[in-house]
């Protein structure tokens, strides 16, 4: 059934295996979805306590591991075999030490299967979109998390992601990085129409940055609510995001039991 | 080893040779322990001739060489099953590791020198098979420790399970691989002198037994000297292809 959005997921649960044959749920009838971007991009972020499965969630989507029940739709279709359209960014930088920047970008165009994908003649673009001219030879191995961070970025937008999940991004990174980071992702979300979806345990930054936030309880994870943020009202001293943090907060608190976890 | 380590080395290793120049040569009487340096070097002359030095050498290092070389690119091409679980060879493969924890290797090639007639080929086959077990061995066990997150971003890009293995499982552990491979250098030219010993035929081993045979003390020395001199020259060419090739640092 085709509908209007870019992502749905549909009832997913996800269950692991424990080493003693124990079974236990990570994740329970999560239901999300995220529309197609018109203009510009969007920004969805997943708030969660540490643990609750955020990383799994992610995986799911980008069909790195199978849900246990239910299922993901990319425009409709269902999104069960990578092929470059959904891109997920771990936490730990995966930009591939042996190959240099160029390379790495390269190898995105190589393996995606995505119709969409960049061909050879759109590097350079994207070297300059992701702000690495002049680096195109160089390792990501010598370099500082934020340039590893961007050569992950170019390889996605070269591979043609619709939708580019990242995984906690900003946990290692100080704040100056941080914030070009997320100005960067920002921009290339609408030079390029992406859908980015994030995750973190940071109520602040998910606040400042998203155009919509998934609440996701603690263990066994599940969507419990979502809030679409006014964005002609943010600006980190506002009011507004005074009173949608605290709202997140005692959502929370009332939900999980969890006095913080931020 | 960084370079203060090697310059250190070098400077001891230039005080042994002193050291035995001045006692062995100038101060203690000859004895059985150690010969005299003049002697040493007198000695190349007949290992050149009387052991047949030239033909016996380059049978051991042919062997020990190609033996690693072809092993290497062999594990690395069967290395996409290796990496494979439940695959049925790489079982089978990993399962006679099982053996050589328990009996020591040499044994494998004291059966060998039985069942098959003395030629350079049974050597070369025994030091291959010795050096594919190690580094699939090697392999199967670093391929269990490769970053999951370069696996899984590749996984989202859309590679499959061959580019996964020969561009991102196995670039990820080639340094560790060729760390591995300098010390499988260095038990391969034991195995083949120990091989060549028992098996009293060609080879620096063969030189080894004869010169045994005759009590000749400074032909084992100076036969020594040399092999340790090869060893050391193949050490540093593995380790500097693994510097120029494989420069990435994954710790």
């Amino acid at each position: 059934m085709k509908t209007g959005n870019l992502l749905e997921i549909k009832d997913v649960s996800k269950f692991f295996h424990g080493s003693a044959g124990a079974k236990y749920q990570v994740l329970e009838k999560i239901n999300l979805s995220i529309e197609k971007p018109t203009t510009g991009g969007i920004f969805a972020s997943i708030i969660s306590p540490l643990d609750s499965g955020k990383s799994t969630l992610m995986k799911i989507i980008s069909a790195i591991e199978k849900p246990s029940a239910g299922e993901v739709l990319i425009e409709g279709n269902i999104y069960n075999k990578p092929d470059g359209t959904v891109v997920y960014i771990p936490e730990k930088p995966s930009s591939f030490p042996w190959m240099n920047v160029k390379q790495n970008i390269e190898f995105a165009i190589e393996v995606s299967k995505n119709p969409n994908k960049k061909n050879n003649t759109k590097i350079d673009e994207i070297i300059s979109a992701v702000g690495l001219t002049g680096y195109e030879d160089h390792f990501p191995h010598e370099k500082s998390f934020g340039f590893r961070f961007r050569i992950s970025l170019a390889r996605a937008l070269a591979a043609g992601a619709k939708i580019i999940l990242i995984d906690d991004p900003f946990k290692s990174l100080h704040r100056e990085t941080k914030n070009e980071i997320i100005q960067l992702i920002k921009n290339l979300s609408t030079i390029y129409n992406q859908a980015i979806l994030f995750s973190t345990s940071n109520i602040n930054e998910a606040v400042l940055i998203s155009d919509k936030i998934f609440l996701l309880s603690h263990r066994p994870g599940r969507i419990f609510k979502e809030i679409e943020i006014d964005c002609t009202k943010r600006d980190e001293q506002s009011e507004y995001i005074a009173s949608v943090k605290n709202e997140i907060e005692k959502l929370f608190q009332n939900h999980d039991k969890i006095p913080s976890f931020a | 080893m960084k370079k203060p380590a090697i310059k250190k080395l070098h400077r001891l290793l230039l005080f042994y040779l002193l050291l035995w120049i001045i006692l062995f040569e100038f101060i203690l009487p000859a004895n059985n322990f150690l010969p005299k340096p003049s002697v040493v070097l007198l000695s190349f002359d007949a290992l050149w001739r009387d052991y047949k030095f030239p033909v016996n050498f380059l049978a051991t290092i042919s062997s020990v060489y190609i033996a690693l070389i072809a092993a290497y690119f062999i594990a690395q091409y069967l290395s996409p099953i290796i990496f494979r679980k439940n695959h049925f060879l790489s079982e089978f493969l990993f399962s006679l590791h099982w053996f050589s924890i328990y009996i020591p290797w040499i044994i494998f090639g004291i059966f060998l020198i039985y069942w098959f007639p003395i030629s350079p080929i049974i050597e070369f086959i025994f030091l291959l098979i010795t050096a594919f077990f190690s580094l699939i061995i090697k392999i199967k066990e670093e391929a269990s420790n490769v970053q999951k997150e370069f696996i899984e971003s590749a996984v989202s890009l859309g590679a499959g399970e061959n580019i996964i293995s020969r561009k991102i499982i196995w670039k990820s552990i080639q340094p560790k691989i060729l760390k591995h491979t300098i010390l499988l250098h260095f038990n391969l030219w034991t195995l083949a002198i120990v091989f060549e010993f028992i098996k009293n035929g060609y080879g620096l081993g063969g030189i080894f037994r004869m010169a045994l045979d005759y009590k000749d003390l400074s032909a084992l020395f100076a036969v020594s000297v040399i092999t340790g001199l090869f060893v050391f020259l193949g050490n540093s060419a593995i380790k500097f292809y693994r510097n120029k090739f494989c420069h990435w640092s994954l710790n």
